[in-house]
């Protein structure tokens, strides 16, 4: 069968009973997307199917037929961070860095969706991202600086 | 992958520093041979808490820096990058003394073969502590050695230049200057210096001391970072191995079953005490796991009271750490204040589990592990597979977190066992229910305290019986075990440091059926958690303010007055004497671990019941920071984490087995349930002392301090939550 990933196309196995991660991960290389948990808790593998923030590990390859993905990888535009990207540079969030992938990609999904969200919105959409290096306070002021950055950008 | 850095001649100079000529590329390199560097030694003597420092380098060429002819500067780490920011502060070091810009400095990771293997492994807070003295003195020697052949170059004295940005600058007219690239570039005959060479003082540097970016992050940001479980080569297989259904259980007998039949499956691996499979995929590997028909010789079930009931047992058994006056005798009569403290066992629950990508092949083997320890590593894989050491490299990627549960990496002799049954590169990544269940943990603790008070409110004597399940026992030979008598890792952070007459100190280490060890900070997080709770049992039942009481307990000693700028530090912070917002309570609490002293108040409330921790500050002394920035990242994470585990977390088990398999069963800390935290860092001297473990000691100590005030009922056990 046939995934679009980061606007490329993939052929891979006709075996629809494997989960996305896996296949991100280890057939196609992909690794910047996490393994944490392997059920849809710890939100480490988080991409964008279609635009919403979905956890690979819990997601059949049979029902991404004709699905835009979007990983850590294609989340930039080319050289050109994304603007969660660059908030979490600037403001230094990463330390091990093994949650960030699936922090960003949970955050930028939020920001497209809601470009101004109020404090309890953020809370809201990245409460089911762990990280245990513990950066949540920088997470959060990096998430609504990002939401300044796209306002700049947009302006 | 690797450049090829080893230099065609190395050449002794007279302190004991190599140097290499004629790299390829026509680079000018420097290392050093050491032992157990004096800097080292006179550091133990700082710090009574930590006397295990490893050091065992080689007794070969460490090749430290190249110079490039293009003007890098790189950089070789004996040090893994965990998220705790030690690329960036030991660059940040030599960039100083090297006198080059930022901008030149790049780094490469070392593997267990040099050139730069570290022995200690990454542990304890120790990376910049230990580097320090011996990064400067490479560094200023290399510089010195620059500045002779720029100022020969420029026809000049070498008192008559300065170093400024990777150039050697004529000091009476700066237009006139030679890049270090350009030196190094032509062929010379390099002098070393015949007298140690100058450090840059303190109010000179440049370097240290600033908030530089992280090096690693914009790797990490894009998603391009390669850690343990990324590990990837070309004809690579995946590997899984058999688990035991109960803890202690042995593989009596094993057999493939029907795994050979699955599709997908290359191999089936038993051999003494071990079963595994070998597939074209991981989901292939673990699902063959239930084909096998596996014999377990199981021990007797137990559960989580017994293994409580045992550490409660041995209260007031052991070996003596800390004695003052007779504190026994001063306990005697009436009065006796009495409290008793736990902590349960705990997971370190790195969001990365375990993995290694390891390549056995004929004439040497390759391994890429996600460890603290690639030296260990590798030799306990020539030791399983029966290779000479010498033809085993390991090389540490990036961490998906440490916090103690990457020192011993059994994932990578699982790896090695099947790539070794099959001549192809396998990479084992274990499970969730596999890091839960089948690693170590953080021990169990239980503390009792007594203690009696003066008439004017000071304490007149204080014993504690400290027992903990082993942190670092299982690492050391038995005749240590006997010299130590008790495991200094479980009673990290347990001696108390206030002028106290009477006081004695027992820590006893109890052996149990759980496997346990280094958990970040050791015993720090529990033990600080138990003293400075009873410390404010103390000042409640004095009548006294809580930061007051521990203020008039310091020690008039260079150590106490650090603690008495910190706590005063923190308490302005947090505006300690105002009242706080209604409904909420302020704790305070302070430690000291590596040499770092870190004082933290927290604020609480109850929401619907439930302990809400608001905003926590925290004053941290580590002597000097060669990265605020990064400092404060990790005072903060340590608090969170710290939060995580007083608040929330705690492993149980029942017939023998750890219940947790997944998150599920073990929630962490989330960013809903995150304080605000404000980070003040102190300075208070030259040299740096620990900066990943200790800024997080005093945090579940001020909650639950906070919260008694608060409800004024005291918790001493966690979770607190």
């Amino acid at each position: 069968m046939e995934l679009t990933i980061n606007g490329q196309r993939y052929t891979v196995a006709d075996e629809p009973a494997r989960p996305l991660l896996y296949v991100l991960r280890d057939e196609l290389g992909l690794t910047g997307t996490k393994f944490g948990c392997g059920a849809g808790i710890c939100g480490a593998c988080t991409v964008h199917v279609n635009g919403q923030a979905t956890r690979s590990c819990q997601t059949m390859i049979a029902t991404l037929a004709g699905a835009q993905i979007t990983t850590i990888e294609g989340l930039a535009d080319g050289e050109r961070l994304h603007p969660v990207q660059q908030a979490f540079l600037e403001l230094q969030v990463p330390q091990c860095g093994w949650c960030m992938s699936g922090q960003m990609m949970t955050a930028a999904a939020l920001l497209a969706a809601n470009p101004t969200p109020t404090h309890e919105e953020m809370i809201a959409a990245m409460r089911y991202n762990y990280c245990r290096c513990g950066t949540y306070a920088r997470i959060g002021r990096a998430v609504m600086r990002a939401a300044e950055l796209m306002k700049e950008r947009a302006g | 992958m690797k450049q090829d850095t080893s230099p065609k001649r190395w050449r002794m100079t007279r302190r004991g520093f190599l140097i290499g000529m004629g790299l390829a590329g026509g680079g000018l390199a420097l290392g050093a041979i050491f032992g157990l560097p004096a800097a080292r030694l006179a550091l133990a003597d700082m710090f009574a808490d930590v006397i295990n420092i490893p050091s065992n380098m080689p007794r070969e060429p460490q090749l430290w820096f190249t110079i490039q002819p293009d003007g890098r500067v790189t950089m070789t780490m004996p040090k893994v990058e965990m998220g705790q920011g030690v690329h960036t502060a030991l660059a940040q070091i030599a960039a100083e003394e090297l006198g080059v810009s930022w901008e030149q400095m790049q780094v490469v990771q070392s593997s267990s073969l040099g050139p730069v293997a570290d022995g200690a492994g990454t542990s304890a807070s120790y990376s910049v502590i230990s580097l320090f003295p011996l990064l400067r003195e490479m560094a200023a020697t290399l510089r010195e050695m620059l500045r002779t052949a720029g100022a020969d170059q420029l026809g000049i004295a070498p008192a008559q230049t300065r170093i400024e940005q990777g150039f050697v600058v004529d000091a009476d007219q700066p237009a006139r200057r030679i890049s270090f690239a350009e030196l190094v570039a032509q062929p010379r005959n390099w002098e070393t210096p015949t007298e140690a060479a100058p450090l840059t003082p303190p109010e000179r540097w440049q370097i240290i001391g600033q908030p530089v970016p992280r090096l690693d992050l914009p790797a990490k940001i894009r998603g391009e970072a390669v850690y343990g479980y990324d590990a990837r080569i070309e004809g690579m297989l995946y590997g899984a191995v058999a688990r035991p259904p109960r803890l202690g259980a042995k593989l009596r007998r094993a057999a493939a079953g029907t795994a050979r039949n699955r599709p997908g499956v290359v191999e089936v691996v038993i051999r003494d005490g071990f079963a595994g499979v070998v597939a074209e995929s991981r989901l292939t590997a673990y699902a063959a796991l239930n084909d096998l028909e596996l014999d377990w010789e199981l021990p007797p079930p137990f559960n989580l009271a017994e293994l409580q009931a045992r550490l409660a047992a041995q209260a007031g058994s052991g070996t003596v750490i800390q004695r003052q006056g007779d504190a026994a005798a001063a306990l005697r009569g009436a009065g006796v204040i009495e409290a008793t403290y736990q902590t349960p066992l705990a997971a370190h629950a790195n969001l990365e589990p375990q993995a290694a990508l390891v390549d056995v092949q004929p004439d040497r083997v390759r391994a890429w592990v996600s460890t603290q320890s690639p030296v260990q590593v590798a030799r306990t894989i020539a030791e399983v597979i029966g290779r000479k050491p010498e033809t085993v490299e390991v090389t540490p990627t990036y961490l998906g977190g440490g916090f103690g549960r990457k020192v011993t990496t059994t994932v990578a002799t699982e790896a090695a066992l099947l790539s070794a049954a099959v001549g192809r590169p396998v990479h084992v990544g274990w499970t969730r229910t596999e890091e839960f269940r089948y690693g170590y943990l953080r021990p169990p603790t239980y503390a009792t305290f007594r203690a009696t008070l003066t008439d004017d409110g000071r304490i007149a004597a204080l014993v504690q019986h400290h027992v903990s399940g082993n942190v670092l026992f299982d690492l050391f030979p038995p005749p240590l075990r006997w010299l130590f008598g008790s495991d200094f890792g479980g009673w990290r952070g347990a001696r108390l440091i206030y002028d106290i007459p009477n006081l004695e100190v027992k820590a006893q280490t109890v052996d149990l059926p759980v496997p346990t060890g280094p958990w970040r900070g050791l015993g720090l997080l529990a033990n600080v958690f138990a003293v400075e709770s009873f410390i404010d049992e103390l000042a409640v039942a004095a009548g006294s303010d809580p930061l007051d009481f521990r203020l008039r307990h310091l020690p008039d000693t260079a150590t106490g007055n650090r603690f008495r700028a910190a706590l005063e530090a923190v308490a302005a912070m947090a505006g300690w004497y105002d009242q706080p917002p209604p409904g909420r309570a302020r704790g305070i609490a302070c430690s000291i671990d590596a040499g770092t002293i870190a004082a933290h108040v927290a604020e609480v409330g109850l929401v619907e019941g439930r302990l809400r921790v608001y905003r926590v500050w925290a004053a941290v002394d580590p002597g000097v920071a060669i990265n605020p920035d990064g400092l404060a990242a990790q005072t903060e994470g340590g608090i969170m984490m710290g939060l995580s585990a007083a608040l929330f977390e705690q492993i149980t088990i029942a017939d023998g087995r750890i219940e947790a398999g997944n998150f599920d069963r073990y929630p962490l800390l989330t960013i809903a349930d995150a304080p605000e935290v404000f980070v003040q860092i102190l300075r208070s001297g030259d040299q740096p002392f620990g900066g990943g473990e200790p800024p997080m000691g005093p945090i579940a100590a001020a909650v639950a301090n906070a919260l008694a005030r608060l409800t004024g009922e005291r918790r001493r056990q966690w979770p607190l939550v």
